[in-house]
């Protein structure tokens, strides 16, 4: 009994909380309940059935049409957040243990990208990528093609292309702070061990910073499963992704309860995987939980 | 013999690495240098370029909606940033300083806009908007902007508080200050930095925001909704220009937030 009182404080000190209570309320936990709701209901030309059926359910777990839409999303999610990795930990590798000086600068500069405006991100890549875009100018002005190569854009290459740039920082982050936190006399323990550098990556270095990896994974992927501007912008007509085909519920096809139950669907991937990171994961880059 | 061997494969290894990095630099950097160059062009290539011109720029002056879309968003990013102070603030003293059952499972909670994709904050903040009857304005965007700038405000100001640790503030109790004046003469001015960091970097993320604002704009908008519907009409130069003078306003805040939140990887935390 002792014991239990002197675990919390007593419940008239909770009333600090009453501000950040009020806004988790009124901005994260009842529009969820809202949305929840929202998803069993139906949907009558404009207006909307207020009345229980699972039809949205049901429409989406036996049309295999939005399944496809689900996996195929889950796919690109998943090649996204391991090309992520493929250039984000050799970047952060390099930083931590490559670099004498300048490694405040260079961490800086790897981070910088995230900051800048998504939405000018995407229109540099469109530009890239695009018929009169840089590659094709390039290749013209070189004389490698007489005609501008329309396979760069509106297709799932350029999703990934813009997605994996999208996911860097988020990758670097994570996996960045958990090598800086790899004691140095480890390292040279292995060294004097006899290890090349190879093993000691191997043996050493990679299972030290794999929760750092394993958060910028998880992170790179739920970014890449729900972005629906960049499959908007990029993608034409092979974009139909799992983000934008909520979002045209929203939009064109103006079917609110079932775009509800599809977020509702988005929300439960994401806070499983969310879960996963709480649990393997690291909490470095901290953006779970100091 | 076998190890000078190994250390010369060794250097040789951070060499090729090196120049992986390089590559990824490049990546990294060559888009936002194509927006610029882009944006300076005197035609609408920039092969054969001929010189540089600042007349896109000079056009946006005359464009009243672009100007009345810049205006909206300081007003959103500013009174975000002081509500997500305010409730930030406060939710990270009580976060640090109270102890209350379930503190793991609340403070998961309070992470959510954060590390949820956008998409499912805009679409239920947009569905709870409409059960309200609320019609789409500046309110609804602000509500949107709140919701994932509070967090960020709060994790800037725990982690400082929590690195702090109680001693300070005792100490100041025990010689006789009120609450109040402890929280004004001994807390805020060591947390002070931290949230001017955060503060800048709640608006750097909210002057950026399309995500969820896209579910949330009716005929209000912020300059990046306006600029995302000037997309419809393609690749114009002056898109370029806009995106020019957003990528030289967030670098230049971008520099200047570094002043205030540590070099650390911990402190950076931002969504999209």
């Amino acid at each position: 009994m002792e014991l239990k009182k002197s675990r919390f404080d007593p419940p008239r000190s909770y009333i600090r909380g009453a501000p950040i209570i009020l806004w988790l309320l009124f901005l994260v936990v009842i529009p969820l309940i809202f949305t929840f709701a929202m998803s069993f209901y139906s949907s009558e030309g404009l207006m909307i059935e207020k009345t229980f059926t699972l039809k949205n359910y049901r429409v989406f777990f036996t049309d295999p049409v939005y399944s496809r839409i689900l996996f195929k999303s889950l796919r690109l999610a998943l090649g996204v957040s391991l090309l992520s990795i493929a250039m984000a930990y050799p970047l952060a590798y390099m930083v931590s243990f490559k670099m004498v000086r300048g490694r405040n600068l260079l961490f800086m500069m790897c981070i910088i990208p995230l900051w800048v405006s998504y939405l000018v991100r995407i229109i540099a890549w469109r530009s890239i990528l695009g018929n009169r875009g840089v590659i094709n100018t390039i290749l013209l002005a070189i004389g490698i093609i007489q005609e501008p190569l329309r396979i760069f854009l509106y297709n799932r290459f350029a999703i990934a292309v813009t997605l994996t740039y999208i996911c860097i920082p988020f990758v670097f982050i994570p996996v960045y702070t958990s090598l800086e936190k790899i004691p140095r006399n480890i390292l040279n323990a292995a060294s004097d061990l006899g290890a090349n550098e190879f093993s000691t990556f191997l043996n050493v270095v990679l299972p030290l910073s794999l929760p750092g990896l394993i958060t910028g994974f998880i992170f790179s992927f739920i970014i890449a499963l729900g972005d629906y501007i960049i499959p908007l912008q990029l993608g034409g007509t092979q974009g139909i992704m799992f983000g934008n085909l909520i979002w045209s519920q929203f939009g064109v096809a103006f079917n609110w309860p079932f775009g509800a139950a599809l977020g509702f669907v988005l929300f439960i991937i994401s806070v499983t995987i969310l879960g996963l990171t709480a649990k393997f994961g690291s909490t470095e880059g901290g953006f779970l939980s100091e | 013999m076998s190890s000078v061997k190994g250390s010369r494969r060794l250097e040789r290894r951070g060499v090729s690495l090196k120049l992986y990095g390089l590559l990824i630099f490049i990546y990294l950097y060559l888009p936002l240098m194509v927006v610029i160059i882009y944006s300076f062009s005197p035609t609408k290539t920039i092969v054969g370029m001929t010189g540089m011109t600042g007349k896109w720029y000079v056009e946006l002056v005359h464009d009243k909606e672009l100007l009345k879309a810049v205006l909206h968003s300081f007003e959103v990013g500013i009174s975000a940033v002081i509500l997500a102070l305010i409730f930030g603030t406060a939710g990270a003293f009580f976060i640090t300083k109270v102890r209350f059952p379930g503190k793991g499972v609340f403070r998961a909670l309070v992470m959510l806009p954060f590390v949820l994709p956008g998409i499912i904050m805009g679409l239920t903040l947009l569905i709870f908007i409409k059960n309200l009857n609320i019609s789409l304005s500046m309110l609804t965007i602000l509500m949107g902007h709140v919701s994932f700038t509070t967090p960020l405000v709060m994790f800037q100001v725990s982690a400082r508080l929590q690195r702090m640790g109680p001693n300070f503030q005792f100490a100041a109790q025990d010689l006789g200050a009120t609450p109040f004046k402890t929280f004004w003469y001994v807390t805020l001015p060591m947390i002070r930095t931290a949230l001017i960091g955060a503060a800048l970097l709640a608006f750097t993320v909210s002057f950026d925001e399309i995500v969820i604002s896209y579910f949330l704009t009716g005929t209000w908008t912020t300059l990046p909704v306006y600029l995302y519907g000037m997309l419809r009409f393609g690749l114009s130069p002056k898109v370029y220009a806009v995106s020019g003078l957003i990528l030289i306003f967030s670098l230049s805040l971008i520099l200047f937030m570094t002043k205030y939140i540590g070099r650390s990887a911990e402190e950076f935390k931002v969504k999209r």
